[in-house]
């Protein structure tokens, strides 16, 4: 190996595999979109420096096995023109993953490839205690599954009854997944409980008169989950918050607090386990004061 | 008299599909009843009011919800 490709691997996004001399080269992808252009030439890469397969991964990545040392260099030259990097491993925050959102998907209350494009920039293969990863679900049905990640982030439609027009029909109440809510035509009330909610809005899709209307919308956030070999699910922390740069500031903050909490090669749900999440919840909640 | 249209049995998308032509046969503004099962609920009344029809009335039969839905338009 020449000093070199030895310089390459040290960068990292190559994975050593278990034929001596190969390498499976880990791509940069940001909430698995990709141009046509872009999945050409990736896959004229397979063929030029590997062996013509590619791998898709669990997370919405793409990786090119068999490719030898001596090509590494040359495999990231190629994809660097079509604007595709090299990705990332070890102790950093890794490929952010959406899905398609509010702008493509009937059910995305927010836009998950835009958020998940902010997270990346500022955040992507920044170095922390262990391995991060941050996945962003459009809506409740949480195609993205925001409480396997250390941060997931969820679209989230919170409902508010207004008495006016409601007929006490009872289809909010039968709709409701969680069973969430309660009619009382006796007593013309209709109560929601917002700590059952999950905020997937079918309540407000499905009434009749649109008595049951919109309250909050926006994200909703988790933290500390991780799947692995002793996956933990990721807790609901802080309120609704109502804009893309409450979200940054909140991940900021959450990066910022495992990077003073957490010990190394510890991921974030067991930083959590010690310091408890009241401790996390306070320190993001002054952040955001601060920043907005 | 109002004609009733049973989806009880049927799944989705079906269950859109049906109403559907059921609205199909009936004038602007005119009613149909649909007995769906709750399953149904959601996915048939938000489709129903995004493409401007009107529930009007609703009531429980058993295991199943009885709506009634008006179509979207003027009399004619």
């Amino acid at each position: 190996m020449n000093i070199d490709d030895y310089k390459e691997l040290k960068k990292g996004g190559m994975m050593r595999q278990k034929e001596a001399g190969r390498f499976s080269v880990r791509l940069h992808i940001v909430g698995g979109d990709l141009s046509a252009e872009q999945l050409r030439a990736i896959c004229d890469a397979a063929e030029k420096f590997g062996r013509g397969t590619v791998h898709l991964t669990a997370r919405q990545g793409v990786e090119i096995p068999n490719v030898p040392t001596e090509s590494l260099a040359a495999v990231k030259e190629f994809l660097g023109t079509t604007g595709v990097g090299v990705g990332v491993c070890g102790p950093t925050v890794r490929t952010v993953t959406a899905c398609q959102g509010c702008r493509v998907c009937p059910s995305g209350v927010i836009d998950a490839p835009e958020l998940a494009l902010a997270v990346d920039r500022e955040f992507y293969g920044q170095p922390v205690p262990h391995k991060f990863k941050v996945g962003i679900s459009g809506c409740a049905n949480n195609c993205l599954k925001a409480e396997e990640n250390d941060i997931g982030i969820k679209g989230w439609i919170e409902p508010r009854w207004g008495g006016k027009a409601c007929t006490f029909c009872g289809i909010c109440a039968a709709v409701c997944p969680s069973k969430a809510i309660e009619v009382s035509p006796d007593q013309a009330v209709v109560s929601v409980s917002l700590a059952g909610c999950i905020g997937c809005g079918d309540c407000i899709e499905s009434c009749p008169t649109r008595a049951m209307g919109e309250g909050n919308r926006g994200y909703r956030l988790y933290a500390g989950g991780k799947f692995g070999r002793v996956p933990l699910l990721g807790r609901k922390i802080l309120r609704i918050l109502c804009s893309p740069e409450e979200v940054m500031a909140a991940v900021r903050s959450v990066i910022e607090f495992y990077r003073a909490e957490g010990r190394s090669r510890e991921r974030f749900g067991d930083t959590l386990m010690r310091t408890g999440f009241p401790a996390l919840d306070s320190r993001i909640t002054e952040r955001i004061a601060e920043s907005s | 008299m109002i004609p009733t249209l049973d989806i009880t049995k049927d799944v989705c998308p079906m269950t859109f599909v049906k109403v559907k032509m059921g609205l199909a046969k009936i004038p602007p503004a005119g009613k149909l009843n649909v007995l769906l099962a709750e399953d149904a609920l959601k996915n048939v009344i938000s489709s129903l009011k995004q493409e401007g029809h009107r529930v009007s009335g609703v009531s429980r039969q058993e295991s199943a919800f009885l709506i009634v839905v008006e179509k979207e338009g003027e009399r004619p």
